[in-house]
């Protein structure tokens, strides 16, 4: 038996949740011996095979035909590439969270969606009730895993390639029921803020959205994502894709830098897995410093121009 | 128009759980309190709007353990207009697919125009019930949607994706799963609040469909704490030299 895994990708290139899950693939692989492949579909899958032949996926069953994302149809190609695994892996981004579920009930499956650990072959961490809880779980059957993005390393890199075996997607009438009409704004120089090793998010501390340059630029010598929390959000500052908590997007990068965020319950539920936390308060009795390894107490409206200018610095040398 | 949401109640975010003696489940007891999710709250706010532009009626659809009537309630007061309560123990702990299964079949006898759901449940955040119900029912889907207009039984939908936005025209019946941003969720009126005690909601015991247990919790555990590294005080040039030598030469992060 093997382990499929849906190599996600825009266009024309594997998004990085994907190579994370190919990880986790491979984790699997190795407690079980069981067999690898990747399932990749986009308008020229050319550039997915030798991403995935170096992280070491050496059969892609794919297609080079798929010109608009359509959720049904890519779970009816998925489903009909994975009938021979017993384990599907997505990446669980927007896309894979929507496809998972129609390609279990498709494979008559059994889910675990958005696993952070694997400890045996079968046996997976979960996170519930907003990170508060971890628990361990047994699946039993034939399974469809989504894992967290930003949680697993990125696979070493082994020069190898990968093999393609050329499948046709199938179309069908009620395909059309349902159409990606338009890519209203892709920036794909923005980085997407669960996906990101390094995040910036500002809160109600910063004072106003024209403030918001010192966290963009902030954010921009890191090369790294930048996020708010909810009091900036429903304060109208900054749109509610950032919002970063309990109620926004749950993400746990290399680097998470709170500026002006007093670190609430429902904040740090989305953010405290991160592998290191800065935090600029004014307030050395905020919690977010509870949970900080760098908590720097001072006005952020000194700190982070200087910060800026020191790391841009540091960069250029 | 007949407008379905599904709605499932779970614990209030600010509840501090306990691990019970075993390790295996936290501790179930009255100090839980059940609240509409989160996410679902804008999904009854969009059903109400979709109603009153467009007529029909808005239908819950709840499976729970009996601690859900409350919570049904309030949003019948922001405006829904009747409830169905499967109350099944062995139900609500069941897998995933069970649970989707479930609703799809109560669901199928409601004739629905347009179903909505949160995009996850903040218990369990599998994110998985929306797209697996459209999936039973032979719909269309778009999840995390932060738009939605409806124009001649055509919706367009609009959601983030990756650093993208998404638009999608979508015929229906269609399934839509909410994020928020979709709206702002309205506070029931005390009137609403009276009439919704004489709203219909009908209680049943199982959806006659069958129950799975594949996925099987072994243990829990609160989340390794994360513990607080020094305090930085000084200038700020000092504050600023002290945190970008950890970075980049403690942490290698730079
Ligand atoms: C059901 C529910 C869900 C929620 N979900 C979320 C969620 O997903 N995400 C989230 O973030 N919140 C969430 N919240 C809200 C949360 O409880 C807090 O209200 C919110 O996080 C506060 O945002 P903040 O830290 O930006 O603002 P504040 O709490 O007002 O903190 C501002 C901080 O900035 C500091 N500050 C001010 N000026 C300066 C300065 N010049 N220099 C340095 N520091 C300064 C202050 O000392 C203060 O600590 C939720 C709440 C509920 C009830
Ligand atoms: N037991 C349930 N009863 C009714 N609706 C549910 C139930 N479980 C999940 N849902 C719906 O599906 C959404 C996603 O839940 P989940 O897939 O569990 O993350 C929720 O926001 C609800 O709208």
């Amino acid at each position: 038996m093997s382990i499929a895994v849906f190599l996600e990708s825009y266009n024309n290139k594997m998004v990085k949740a994907a190579a994370e899950a190919i990880n986790a693939a491979k984790i699997i692989a190795e407690k079980t011996g069981k067999e690898m492949f990747g399932i990749a579909l986009d308008e020229n899958i050319d550039e997915i095979l030798s991403q995935a032949g170096n992280y070491g996926i050496s059969r892609v069953k794919g297609s080079s035909h798929i010109t608009l994302y359509h959720s049904s149809m890519y779970a009816r190609f998925i489903a009909n590439a994975a009938r021979e695994a017993d384990i599907v892996i997505f990446p669980g981004t927007v896309w894979g969270r929507e496809i998972a579920p129609q390609v279990t009930i498709k494979l008559d499956a059994n889910p675990v969606s958005d696993i952070i650990g694997i400890e045996e072959g079968n046996v997976f961490r979960r996170s519930l009730h907003g990170n508060k809880i971890h628990s361990t779980v047994k699946a039993d059957g034939k399974l469809v895993i989504t894992v967290r993005p930003a949680v697993f390393d990125l696979p070493a890199e082994t020069g190898g390639s990968a093999e393609s075996e050329p499948i046709t997607p199938e179309t069908m009438d009620s395909d059309t029921l349902s159409k990606l009409a338009e890519i209203l704004a892709a920036s794909s120089d923005k980085v997407e803020l669960t996906e990101a090793d390094i995040i910036v998010s500002g809160g109600r501390g910063v004072g106003g959205p024209d403030n918001w340059p010192l966290i963009i630029n902030l954010a921009e010598v890191l090369g790294a994502a930048h996020g708010a929390s909810r009091a900036v959000v429903d304060a109208g500052w900054r749109p509610h894709s950032e919002q970063v908590g309990q109620t926004g997007k749950f993400v746990s990068p290399k680097v998470y830098i709170a500026v002006g965020i007093s670190g609430a319950i429902q904040h740090l539920a989305g953010m405290s897995t991160s592998e290191i936390i800065v935090a600029v308060n004014k307030d050395e009795g905020a919690p977010i410093f509870k949970v900080a390894d760098y908590g720097l107490v001072g006005d952020l409206f000194d700190v982070v121009p200087k910060l800026t200018e020191e790391i841009s610095r540091l960069k250029q040398n | 128009m007949n407008i379905v949401v599904l709605l499932k109640i779970v614990p209030d975010t600010e509840t501090r759980f306990q691990i019970n003696n075993e390790g295996t489940d936290v501790v179930w007891d009255d100090t839980i309190e059940w609240v509409l999710g989160p996410y679902d709250e804008y999904a009854i706010e969009e059903a109400i709007r979709i109603k009153e532009a467009h007529g029909g009626k808005v239908i819950s659809v709840t499976i729970g353990r009996g601690k859900e009537e409350k919570s049904i309630r309030k949003a019948m007061a922001m405006g829904v207009d009747e409830g169905v309560l499967i109350e099944n123990d062995e139900l609500v702990t069941s897998d995933p697919t069970s649970i989707a299964k479930a609703l799809a079949e109560t669901v199928k006898s409601l004739n629905p125009d347009i179903i909505l759901t949160g995009r996850m449940a903040t218990d369990s955040s599998d994110s998985f019930v929306g797209p697996a119900v459209a999936e039973l029912l032979n719909f269309p889907v778009v999840t995390e949607i932060s738009s939605l207009e409806i124009a001649d039984g055509v919706a367009t939908a609009i959601r983030d994706a990756s650093g993208r936005k998404e638009k999608f025209e979508l015929k229906l019946p269609a399934v839509f799963t909410a994020d928020k941003g979709l709206n702002e969720p309205r506070y029931p009126k005390l009137p609403m609040i009276m009439k919704a005690k004489q709203k219909p909601l009908d209680k049943k015991g199982d959806a006659g469909t069958p129950i799975i247990k594949n996925v099987n919790q072994l243990k829990v555990e609160f989340p390794a704490k994360k513990e607080a590294g020094s305090k930085i005080t000084g200038t700020v040039d000092e504050m600023v030299n002290q945190l970008v030598d950890g970075l980049a030469n403690k942490e290698k992060v730079l």
